[in-house]
Formats: C-alpha cells, sequence, structure tokens
C-alpha cells in the first residue's frame, strides 16, 4: 500500500518525499487519486473526464511531453501465460505517461473503461504525438478513442481480425504445441563468490 | 490581322493559364536502401517535392508484448535486447531494474558499474553505426568503412565479455552475469570480469576517439555534406516534446534533457560528463550532436574502467524467480532515446503485462510532420538524420 | 609491308580494330584500378579471389557471369528504346576515341579531323539521349525520376564544359587535337598553367557527365536504387557499365590532350635529345592514369549533392567563371 507521508521513527510525519509531493500536485491538477508504489507516480482518474484530466496535467502540471498511451487487460480467465493472483475486477484500464522536459518528472494517469462499451476520448488534439500511440491501442485491444480521425492498423495486416493483446485472445502456435518450458537453461550459481578480490581483478 | 491589343491579350491569357502537374504516389519501401528496415513510406509527390507521407508500420512486428506474457523472466532478458539491435545492450538495462524494483532486491555495486561501462559501450557502437550509415545516404560511401571498422573493436571487447556481440544478453535479475564459463570448475573459482578486460577497454575506447577525429575531418569540414545538411529537416523544440521525441533528435533542437543526469539506478552520478545541445534542430545538428556522444561516452567508459569498485557481480536471489505483485515503469537514456517498461507483475514468474516505449516510435511519429513541403533527396537527410531502427519501431 | 600499311583502308582497319579491342579493355583495367584504389582508401583490400592474391581477373568474371544472366524487359516498356538505349551510350564513348591523338602523327590517331574538340563535345552529348531513353522506356517511376534528373543535369553541365574548352581552342588557334598538342609543344608549356580555372571546370563537368559522385543524382543508388539503370540486367547493364568506364578513360584522355600536352614530350626535343615518337603512348597513358586517380579519389570521398545544387552550381558558379576565362584568355592574346 502507499504510504504519501513517510513516518519519522517518533511517529512526527516527516518531510514528504520529492516524488510523493509531485504525485500530490498532479492529483490535485487533474483530480484523481496518487500513489507512488515501487517509484512510479501513478494518478487514477475517472474516464468521463480523460480528456480534461489530461489537459490539466499537461498545462496546470506542466507536462507538456507524451511518453506513452497503452493499456492493461484485467481478466480472470486468461488464455496466455498465468492469471491474476487474486481475483481481479475485469477492466481495461487505459494509461497516458506524461512528463516534462526539465527535471524528468514522470506521472502515468490511469483510467478503467469496461471492457463491453470500450470507448474513451482522444488525446491527439492535446498532443499530436498521440495519434501513432491510440492507434496501436485501438487494435491491440479494440478500445475506441473518439475524436482519433485515422483509424486504420497501425502493425497488424489490413484484414486481420481480433485484438491481440486482450488476454481472451489465444497464441495459435501455443494452441498447436503447449510452451516445452525450460529446455535448455543454465543452473545460477549456488552461492555468492567468497574468494579473494583483488583491486580490479579484471584490469 | 491582329492588332497590338488583341495580340497582348492572347499572349497574356496564355501565360496566365497554369500547367497541371499531376501528384504522383511514390511507395517507397518496404525494401529500400535506406529505409533502416522494412518501413514503408507511400508518398504523394509533386515533381520532387514531397506533398504527403503515410508511413505504414508493422512489417517487423514481432508481438514483444504479447510474447512477454508467456515467458519468464530470464527468458525476456534474451528477447529484449533485439528491439533496438544496434545497441543491445541497453536494451536490457531497464527491464532488469524493473523486475529488481518489483523484487526489492539491490544489485552490488560492481555490477552497476559494469552495467554502466557496457551501456556506454552500446551507445558508442550504435552512434558509430550511425556515423557510417548517415553519410552513405547522401553518397559518401568512405565512412561508412571507417567507422564500422573501429566499431569492430568495440563489439570484440563485448564479445570478451558477454560472448554476444549485438545481444550480450549480459544481465542477471539481481545484477550481471557472474560465470565466465560453465562447469562445475569454473564455478568454484572467483567469479568475475576476465583478466584484462578493463586494460582491453580502455584501449578500444582510445581508438575510437581517433576514429572520431578521423570522421570529423572527413565530413564536417565538406561543403557538400554541409549544404546537404544545414537548414534540412528543422524540428522546433516544441514540436518535438509534444511527440514525444528523445534522445540526440530532441538535444539537437536545444532542449538539455538527457536523462542519464537524473538516473539513480545506474552511478552516472559518480562520472563527469557533458551533454552536446544542438542548436537549431537541423540534420546537421543531429549528426553533430552523435558525434559529440560517442566522445562523451568514452569519457564515460574511461572514468568507469578507473573507478569501478570490486565485490560480488551478482546479489543473493533465488532460483526460480517470481517477482511479487506490483506496478512499476522504468526508463533509461538509450542511444536511439528514452526507452522505458512498464511492468506489471502478478506474482507469476513471468510478468502479466509488460509495456515497452520504444524511443524509435516516437522518434519516428512526426515523420509526416517533418516531412511535409521536404524534397525527395532531402528525405532521405531527414529521414537518416533521425536515426530509428525499425525493430525499435515495431517491437 | 609498308607499303600494306601506306594502305588507307588497310591502316583505317587496322586502327578500327585497336579501338574495338581498346574500349573493353581500357574499361576493364580502369574498372579494376577502381576496386583496388577504393579499397585501399577504405581500409580495405579489395578483389581477393579471382585470379590469384591481386584480384585481377575479377572484372573479367564479372563481364561473363552478366553474359550468361537472363534478360528481363519490363512487360510495359517500350522495347526498341530500351533496346537501342545501351547502344547510344556506348556509341558515344567509342565515337570519341575516333579523334584522340596517342602520339605524334598520323599512325597515332584514327582520324585526326579539323573540327575535333568540337566533333568530341558534340558527340558526348549522345550518351545523353541514350540516358533518357533507358529512363523513359523503363516504365518504373523510379527511373523516370532518374532520367529526368540526368537530362537536366547533362544539358546544365554541356555549356560549361564548352566554354572551358574555348579558353584552350583560342590560345591554340586551332580545333583539331593534335593541333591542340602541338601548339602546347610550341607554347614550350601545358596549357593547364595558363588556363588552371578551365582545367578544373572542365574535370568538375566531365565528372556530371559521367554521372559520378558527386554528380550521380540520376543513378542517386541509396535513393532511387539506381536510377534510370533500375530495369537494365544482363549485358544491357554491362554495356552501361562499361561505357562508364570507357567514358572516364576518354574524358581523361580529352582533359589530358586539352590541359596536360598530350602525348607530349614525344616526338619532339627534351634538353636536345629527341623523344621517340612512340614513347607517345606511354606519356599519354601516364597523365591519364593520373586523371583517373583523382576521378576515382573524388568519387569515394565525397557525398553527392543534391538536383537544384547541381543546378545552381552549373549555372550561377561554372557558366559565369568560364566565361570570364574566355574573356581574359582572349584579351591576353590579342593584348600579347
Amino acid at each position: 500500500m502507499s504510504t504519501n507521508q513517510p513516518e519519522d521513527t517518533d511517529g512526527v510525519p516527516a518531510e514528504p518525499s520529492p516524488l510523493a509531493a509531485f504525485a500530490d500536485e498532479v492529483a490535485a491538477a487533474v483530480g484523481g487519486t496518487p500513489s507512488t508504489d515501487h517509484g512510479t507516480v501513478k494518478v487514477r482518474v475517472a474516464a468521463e473526464r480523460w480528456a480534461e484530466a489530461v489537459e490539466a496535467a499537461r498545462d496546470a502540471a506542466g507536462l507538456p511531453f507524451l511518453e506513452f498511451i497503452s493499456a492493461i487487460d484485467w481478466a480472470n480467465d486468461v488464455s496466455v501465460g498465468d492469471p491474476p493472483e487474486e481475483p481481479v475486477e475485469e477492466r481495461l484500464e487505459v494509461l497516458c505517461a506524461v512528463g516534462d522536459v526539465v527535471e524528468g518528472r514522470l506521472a502515468i494517469l490511469s483510467a478503467d473503461i469496461p471492457k463491453e462499451a470500450p470507448s474513451i476520448a482522444s488525446l491527439t488534439h492535446l498532443y499530436p504525438g498521440a495519434e501513432w500511440h491510440e492507434r496501436e491501442a485501438a487494435e491491440m485491444f479494440g478500445i475506441h478513442f473518439e475524436g482519433l480521425a485515422k483509424t486504420d492498423h497501425l502493425y497488424l495486416p489490413d484484414e486481420f481480425e481480433g485484438n491481440p493483446l486482450r488476454k481472451s485472445f489465444a497464441l495459435l502456435t501455443r494452441e498447436v504445441k503447449p510452451w516445452p518450458g525450460d529446455v535448455d537453461v543454465e543452473d545460477l550459481p549456488d552461492a555468492v563468490p567468497t574468494g579473494p578480490s583483488t583491486e580490479n581483478p579484471g584490469a | 490581322m491582329l492588332d497590338q491589343h488583341a495580340i497582348r491579350q492572347l499572349s497574356e491569357v496564355s501565360v496566365s493559364v497554369e500547367i497541371e502537374t499531376p501528384e504522383m504516389t511514390l511507395n517507397i519501401g518496404p525494401q529500400h536502401p535506406s529505409t533502416h528496415g522494412v518501413l514503408r513510406l507511400v508518398a504523394k509527390v509533386d515533381g520532387e517535392r514531397i506533398t504527403d507521407v503515410d508511413p505504414k508500420l508493422g512489417y517487423m512486428h514481432r508481438g514483444y508484448e504479447k510474447l512477454s506474457e508467456v515467458r519468464t523472466y530470464p527468458q525476456i532478458m534474451a528477447l529484449v535486447n533485439r528491439i533496438d539491435w544496434t545497441s543491445g545492450y541497453a536494451n536490457e538495462v531497464p527491464f532488469v531494474v524493473a523486475a529488481e524494483r518489483l523484487l526489492g532486491v539491490e544489485p552490488p555495486e560492481r555490477a552497476k558499474w559494469i552495467r554502466l561501462i557496457l551501456t556506454e559501450m552500446a551507445r558508442v557502437s550504435a552512434h558509430l553505426l550511425f556515423m557510417g550509415s548517415f553519410p552513405l545516404e547522401l553518397g559518401a560511401t568512405t565512412p561508412l568503412m571507417f567507422s564500422l571498422r573501429d566499431r569492430e573493436r568495440v563489439l570484440d571487447v563485448m564479445e570478451s565479455l558477454t560472448g554476444g556481440r549485438f545481444h550480450p544478453n549480459f544481465n542477471r535479475i539481481g545484477g550481471v552475469k557472474p560465470a565466465a564459463g560453465a562447469g562445475k570448475e569454473m564455478k568454484k573459482q572467483v567469479q568475475d570480469l576476465p583478466a584484462g578486460f578493463l586494460a582491453e577497454t580502455r584501449d578500444a575506447m582510445v581508438k575510437v576517439r581517433s576514429t572520431c577525429d578521423e570522421l570529423e575531418q572527413l565530413i564536417m569540414g565538406n561543403e557538400i555534406f554541409l549544404a546537404r545538411t544545414k537548414g534540412i529537416g528543422i524540428l522546433p523544440p516544441d514540436v518535438a516534446v509534444s511527440y514525444g521525441v528523445t534522445g540526440p533528435n530532441l538535444r539537437a533542437s536545444g532542449v538539455p534533457f538527457d536523462l542519464r543526469t537524473m538516473t539513480d539506478y545506474l552511478p552516472y552520478d559518480q562520472v563527469d560528463f557533458e551533454v552536446p545541445i544542438g542548436e537549431q534542430g537541423d540534420s546537421f545538428d543531429r549528426w553533430w550532436v552523435r558525434l559529440q556522444e560517442i566522445r562523451q561516452a568514452t569519457r564515460i567508459v574511461d572514468q568507469a574502467v578507473d573507478k569501478i569498485p570490486a565485490g560480488p557481480l551478482l546479489a543473493k536471489v533465488p532460483k526460480i524467480i517470481k517477482v511479487p505483485k506490483g506496478e512499476t515503469y522504468v526508463r533509461a537514456e538509450n542511444p536511439k532515446g528514452i526507452m522505458g517498461y512498464y511492468l506489471v507483475s502478478e506474482g507469476g514468474q513471468g510478468p502479466y503485462r509488460l509495456k515497452i516505449r520504444s524511443a524509435s516510435f516516437s522518434n519516428l511519429s512526426m515523420l509526416p510532420w517533418i516531412l511535409e513541403g521536404v524534397l525527395i533527396p532531402d528525405l532521405l537527410a531527414v529521414m537518416g538524420s533521425l536515426d530509428f531502427v525499425l525493430g525499435d519501431v515495431d517491437r | 609491308m609498308e607499303g600494306l600499311l601506306e594502305n588507307f583502308w588497310v591502316l583505317l582497319v587496322l586502327k578500327l580494330a585497336v579501338v574495338a579491342l581498346l574500349v573493353p579493355v581500357a574499361g576493364l583495367i580502369i574498372g579494376y584500378g577502381e576496386l583496388k584504389i577504393s579499397a585501399h582508401m577504405q581500409a580495405r583490400v579489395g578483389p581477393y579471389f579471382a585470379g590469384g592474391r591481386f584480384g585481377w581477373a575479377q572484372l573479367i568474371a564479372d563481364g561473363i557471369k552478366f553474359f550468361q544472366k537472363e534478360d528481363i524487359i519490363p512487360e510495359n516498356a517500350d522495347r526498341p528504346v530500351f533496346r537501342w538505349a545501351p547502344t547510344l551510350v556506348m556509341l558515344s564513348s567509342v565515337s570519341l576515341f575516333v579523334v584522340i591523338p596517342f602520339g605524334p602523327g598520323d599512325p597515332f590517331v584514327v582520324r585526326d579531323l579539323e573540327l575535333g574538340i568540337f566533333y568530341a563535345l558534340a558527340v558526348s552529348s549522345i550518351g545523353t539521349l541514350g540516358i533518357l531513353m533507358a529512363g523513359w522506356s523503363s516504365s518504373n517511376k523510379y527511373s523516370l525520376i532518374g532520367g529526368l534528373r540526368a537530362a537536366g543535369q547533362l544539358i546544365a553541365y554541356e555549356l560549361p564544359m564548352v566554354l572551358s574548352v574555348v579558353g584552350v581552342v583560342v590560345l591554340a588557334g586551332t580545333m583539331s587535337l593534335s593541333g591542340i598538342v602541338e601548339a602546347q609543344i610550341a607554347f614550350g608549356m601545358p596549357y593547364i598553367v595558363p588556363q588552371v580555372v578551365a582545367f578544373v571546370i572542365f574535370m568538375i563537368c566531365a565528372l556530371a557527365e559521367m554521372n559520378r559522385i558527386p554528380f550521380d543524382m540520376p543513378i542517386a543508388e541509396s535513393e532511387l536504387t539506381t536510377g534510370f539503370l533500375t530495369e537494365y540486367t544482363g549485358f544491357r547493364f554491362l554495356f552501361f557499365f562499361l561505357a562508364e568506364f570507357a567514358n572516364m578513360f576518354v574524358f581523361a584522355a580529352i582533359a589530358t590532350t586539352l590541359f596536360l600536352g598530350g602525348y607530349a614530350p614525344a616526338g619532339s626535343e627534351v634538353f636536345g635529345i629527341a623523344v621517340p615518337a612512340l614513347a607517345g603512348p606511354v606519356f599519354m597513358v601516364a597523365k591519364m592514369a593520373l586523371l583517373v586517380f583523382v576521378m576515382i579519389w573524388v568519387r569515394w570521398t565525397w557525398p553527392r549533392l543534391r538536383e537544384d545544387q547541381l543546378q545552381t552550381f552549373a549555372w550561377k558558379w561554372l557558366v559565369p567563371i568560364s566565361v570570364a576565362n574566355i574573356v581574359v584568355t582572349a584579351a591576353v592574346k590579342v593584348v600579347f
């Protein structure tokens, strides 16, 4: 769980870390809930306010740099790989990472959209570079971006049907033959080396 | 007989009729000597000027993100350096750092320094290839031979350490690969860098620097080269930022953004280096920035070779690695730009979702913008100077 | 025997046979030189296997290879034009051999025309026609672009070439190539000394006429994948290929004759020693080798000029400078 306020030993809340402060600032600007797990600033916003939130991030929070736009398919039934540890709510989580080029700060905004009607506002009017990212997310996840002008496939052939990055999309080769697993892998060494090491042994 | 007045009117009419030249649709690629891979550009051309460009991607789409969902972490490590194959090692580092962050493992200092050295050598290797291939597209055939010859030195050093020239596959979760050989006897010995590796690295950097001087002499003062690249393909900084352009392309436009100065998982704060910034953002600046970056990278490697501490190469990690549940995003300053991995783990042996943010994808997304109104020969000068690789674009 | 050699027709047939042999052989030797010289400039070795350690048989092997390749003509190509295009280019190179004097006197030149240099410049333009035909008939957009570029470029660079030669003609007082060489011998020094500007312009235009880097926009490998030559295969491609090297030989020969004194000092006296006429070809070839080396050197060192930069260079720089050269030469000749 995230704590935005690291606590001192005597129970007095210490100064928030720069990362946490930044997270709070972005969350305040876009109107969402922040988290700073594992050094990554993530702010959850409502899907209906997606365009306004990103615009606020760009203008009010000063993040004009587009890093990427993508999505995560949360599903309990997966046709490839392992299912999630605990049951998750079935949804598509759209991610948009924006940052600045002065201090290198980065915030990832995320919104949940339902799988039955996966539709969200397009960001091409805010960031021209969003077009390609959204085209890729559209064909890979089946997300409909409202306001995206060019909707032809970016990577996949024009006649391709299906959304490959959805968990329900099966890999044909794995249907035919299951993954053989570790076939030819070298064992990790048993112990960390403890032998004598000189100052610069490789020199 | 026509009188003067009528003749003048007729001549004016004939001159004012516009000659219509139809637009031609030219298909550049996917097999073309200069598109850095299988890129297809459907260009509408008016004479020699391009009016519209529609890049068609996907000829090299290998499905990395789907593939990562069915592979374990060590297996993905072997795949990941093939994304941007000109700088193989640099692709592995942010991925392994992401996994280490979620696992809560800190690699030993010596491993971090080795990662730094190898990343900078990957940068040298990628930029030297650019130094050779960019003049080739403009017609100068000789710089390629010089730059590749000295790139071989760097690749030789890489091979002597990791066993691979382009795809080192040298990182392990928790550090770098400790065994210089497999086999029971080898494992009992001290697991460390091969003898003479650091000295070889120093020599290779000296040779690289002399090649940089040679290339500078050969190319930089050449009037034809300057005429072909100065003022061609100017990229304003705000356009670059809004498209997500990173790396030398962004720095050539005058934006001093280098993620190496802000990275904490590699000891960049303990070495001295400058970040070259261009002025105009034209093709010449993009070439110049990369030349200076090679020199700075050799400087970093020299310092790192002197400062590298002794110690183990790999932290204690379990045999079968299961990364606990969590999400993180790690970015790195790759030679082509910023590369990032958004890793979503659900406690399995492999990721639940791995989103790869590749530099060349964003760098290329501004191609329709930058190519509008450009002449066909300049198309190559601009595209070549962007230095993208299709593996990075298509993943 | 002498009687036979005095016979005009026998001599003519002999000379034509020599020319017919000379063109491919010259092409092969210069081609081999290009491969080896460029290799050594690039820290490589060059041809290594064909014909032993020095690879001298490389181009012979290439020629044989080209001959046995399939002859492909695109479906939509204009067949007669497609077929005749390489012939025209080769024709123009071979025709130029007719006037070049390899030594003093009659046996060393096929026909010493009064109009020597005029004829040479006129005939070299026929090659342009061949290139245009090749680009047009290939029914390929890339070839068309290459052909158009070639037409523009070749026309643009004809003019400064002709103008630069005028200075030499003014100094020599004759257009016959042998006459120009004799005039240089009489003058005491090769015309490169008073006409250095014209020499540089002539060499630049020669490079442009041969479509060599830095003027190889029409071929522009990295953009147009050989431009107007794209659809040519097999021995038709070989024709173009050989014609390029033969052209190098010919332009070097003309430049040597005009500016470096041709076959001098053969046929005249040097410090009181009469130099035998038979040494003429030797001197000629040595000087040509120097010029060919410079052409190869430039080709492998510099990038190529863009089409509009090329045109600007020709029209705004070369033409005015060569006109100024003529004016200065004429003025000096009249005054002194």
